[in-house]
């Protein structure tokens, strides 16, 4: 029995590990596993559904902390969401019974070894010890039947410890943290709203804040900078004044004055020849970050994507933080099947004709996988629009890495101006190299100079003065945060961008480009900061990251961890509970007032003074839009609302009849903006 | 006893920690306008309550200081 970790990738490795390439598909009570033959063995694949077990309290009745008693439980006894895993957890069993030997052929990372040592010790009582380990970076036939001729002779218990370690550890502190918030606004205020935090939300929350309050708090100040513009064979050029800023008016004043009417001389022409390197190949951060670059993609979408494309045998495993391509990968080959391609046949000929094929390699390491590689498989079907771009960034980058530094020239022009130094850059691109074969994902950001000889006069046509004022820090992206997330080295690869994800979820943080921490956000930040700094400190989350490390080195045990952090658990609740009054009051007038935002449509167009607000009515029980001043006796202005779905309003109002409009959000329907007003001649005009 | 500006408990000077913060980045950055232009304190603080890169709270700051500054005007 060959336990997988999706029901896809089972399907791959019956297909695989069969001598005909065939499987059976059989169910069970709507579970499905796939029969294979090999040479003499009779193999069951069967596969989990992502986690099947998960960490639950000891007391489910309870519901105050602090809490460090607790379980692994199957999850259908934990999530009311999850009661199909209690059918398919009792099919796993049933299979085990009359199997004799027993594989792990999850995904090699800690989540992956988790759920195949959860399934083998609890479904199939207590097989964890005896079974074999499948250990491979790519779903394709060869690699497969390879590693199953290949099994490792035991799980990674290493591996396995530190994973539950950190699940654990995860748990402790996100059910006390957690519950520390949300009992703090209950037991003060009433209110009931779900608020969390945790281990590596903590962190990620104050780095947001920090970010969020430069932004409120900043004053620009005030600074000049000068070009002067030589015109040469009918062509403009901009000549920069060698101080890039200049603090004062009045020495900018000065220079211009004695620029003004004034020829430039070229004193020096630098001309100097650099090589730039070819990108490092992929691990799942940079891919992350390169998707959002160039789709926009947020990395979990990225994380979707390259999942599927890996369940679909076209790359390899994409969890991974390896910037490494040994060449047991099979450099050639990948090439060889990538040349069949119409799209790739240039490059890759043009690669598999060079005498050595050498990635240039990052520094980042995993034990478990390479970096993210194309097999070489060409899609069977037809990808949709964010897969193709994702295959396709991945295939060029993969090109990328092996191609030769390109080279480059830059040419810096200093010109004297009446003593003055101004200079004039330029560059180009001599030889495109791997910058070749990354297109449409590079380009050379070329800059021609004039032709120029020292000691030539040049005209000076104008000197422009231009004020300008310092600017405050950008919000985060989705990749700038991801990076933020990975030199602080806080979360793993697998988990920041649920991370990300989870914040949006709580109500802290909301656009998706310029990433603001929201009121209620900002609160909780502040609340932990001044309650329980170490909760959101890099370093105390960091420290623990490492130790995790540790256990799979078997420099550190799992019990260590656990005690560790429940000792500071026990201080920090000890005193949040101590301060509860003072929490709940802060986060209660916040909560109250982010239900109001939510619930305010915008300002009233018929009396001008009153709120638009969503009202759901005591009679029908339907939703609609009512003017604040309807409960003074003075506006009865209403509008109808869509009865399903979400609604949120829009800052800019209608741009024919400047009544508030709305986004409407139904589940798997185009949302649309909806005007309030029924006689919009936009309305009217449509009908 | 509540901030000048919003309902935060007072830090120092009548301001909570987050809009002190702005208060004292006013205060600064004064130097570098005054230097830069020569200005005046109140033509500063006209300036930056104007101008768009002002952060939220340094306006409310900014703007609080403002309405200070005319009302000492006027009892002169």
């Amino acid at each position: 029995m060959i336990i997988s970790e999706k029901p896809d990738a089972a399907n791959r490795i019956a297909a695989a590990l069969d001598d005909n390439g065939k499987t059976m598909r059989e169910t069970d009570n709507g579970v499905p596993f796939f029969a294979a033959k090999n040479g003499d063995k009779e193999i069951i694949v069967a596969s989990a559904l992502g986690h099947l077990y998960t960490v639950a309290g000891v007391n489910k009745g309870e519901w105050d902390y602090p809490v460090f008693g607790y379980q692994w439980l199957p999850r259908w006894m934990v999530e009311k969401s999850a009661s199909k895993i209690r059918i398919w957890l009792k099919v796993l069993s049933k299979l085990a019974e009359s199997a004799e030997d027993f594989v792990d052929a999850c995904d090699y990372d800690v989540e992956g070894s988790i759920i195949g040592y959860s399934i083998l010790k609890y479904a199939c009582r207590g097989r964890e010890k005896l079974a074999k380990r499948m250990k491979y970076s790519t779903l394709t036939r060869e690699e497969l039947r390879d590693s199953f001729s290949n099994l490792l002779p035991h799980l990674d218990f290493e591996l396995v410890e530190s994973g539950l370690a950190r699940h654990e550890v995860d748990w402790l502190y996100g059910i006390n943290l957690s519950r520390a918030l949300t009992l703090a606004v209950r037991n003060s205020s009433g209110m009931y709203a779900t608020l969390s935090t945790g281990r590596v939300q903590g962190p990620t929350l104050k780095y947001l804040e920090i970010r969020e309050k430069n932004i409120r708090v900043f004053v620009p100040t005030p600074f000049w900078s000068i070009t002067a513009k030589i015109s040469i064979d009918d062509h403009m050029f901009d000549l920069e004044y060698e101080k890039k800023t200049i603090e004062t008016k009045a020495e900018a004043g000065g220079i211009i004055a004695a620029c003004k009417g004034k020829d430039g001389k070229v004193v020096k022409i630098d001309v100097k020849e650099f090589h730039q390197n070819p990108p490092v190949p992929f691990d799942l951060g940079t891919l992350q970050s390169e998707a959002y670059k160039f789709f926009k993609h947020t990395p979990i979408q990225t994380s979707k994507i390259a999942q599927h494309l890996y369940v679909n045998t076209l790359i390899s495993y994409p969890r991974t933080s390896s910037q490494k391509l040994p060449p047991v990968i099979g450099y050639n080959a990948i090439l060889k099947k990538l040349s069949q391609s119409m799209l790739y046949q240039k490059v890759a000929q043009k690669l598999l004709a060079q005498a050595t094929l050498k990635p240039n390699e990052g520094s980042k390491f995993d034990p478990a996988h390479p970096a993210i590689y194309p097999t070489g498989n060409l899609p069977e079907k037809v990808l949709d629009t964010s897969e193709k771009n994702i295959y396709d960034l991945i295939v060029r980058r993969f090109f990328a890495v092996f191609g030769e530094p390109a080279i480059k020239q830059s040419i810096k022009v200093s010109v004297d101006i009446n003593q003055y130094l101004f200079f004039m850059t330029g560059y180009r691109t001599l030889k495109e190299c791997w910058m070749e074969y990354y297109k449409p994902y590079v380009y050379s950001k070329d800059i021609s100079l004039p032709l120029l000889f020292e000691g030539q006069r040049v005209a000076i046509e104008k000197v422009l003065l231009r004020n300008s004022f310092t600017k405050p820090p950008v919000r985060y992206n989705p990749r700038s945060l991801l990076k933020k997330m990975e030199r602080e080295e806080i979360g793993t690869k697998a988990t920041r961008a649920m991370t990300i994800q989870t914040l949006y979820a709580r109500k802290y943080l909301e656009g998706e480009q310029n990433m603001t921490i929201t009121d209620l956000g900002f609160e909780v930040a502040e609340v932990l900061r001044n309650y329980c700094p170490s909760v959101v400190s890099s370093e105390m989350t960091r420290r623990l990251e490492e130790k995790m490390e540790q256990i799979q080195l078997k420099h550190e045990t799992k019990q260590n961890v656990l005690v560790d952090a429940v000792e500071t658990l026990k201080k920090v609740t000890l005193t949040l509970k101590h301060n509860q009054s003072e929490i709940g009051a802060q986060l209660g007038q916040k909560i109250k007032q982010a239900h109001h935002d939510k619930q305010t449509i915008g300002n009233c167009p018929k009396c001008q003074t009153g709120k638009l607000i969503t009202i759901r009515s005591k009679k029908t029980s339907k939703r609609f839009v009512g003017c604040t001043n309807f409960f003074e006796g003075t506006c009865i202005t209403s509008f109808p609302l869509p009865q399903t779905g979400s609604i949120k309003p829009l800052a800019a109002p209608c741009k024919a009849c400047s009544y508030p409009v709305i986004k409407v959000l139904i589940n798997q329907k185009q949302p649309w903006n909806l005007c309030l007003n029924a006689n919009c001649p936009s309305k009217v005009q449509k009908k | 006893m509540s901030c000048k500006i919003c309902s935060r408990p007072i830090k120092e000077k009548g301001y909570c920690s987050l809009h002190l913060k702005a208060y004292q980045n006013i205060y600064e950055k004064f130097g570098v306008w005054e230097k830069a232009l020569e200005v005046s304190w109140m033509d500063y603080l006209v300036k930056i309550s104007k101008n768009s890169l002002t952060g939220e709270w340094a306006k409310e700051v900014v703007e609080h200081l403002i309405e200070d500054e005319s009302r000492n005007v006027k009892e002169k």
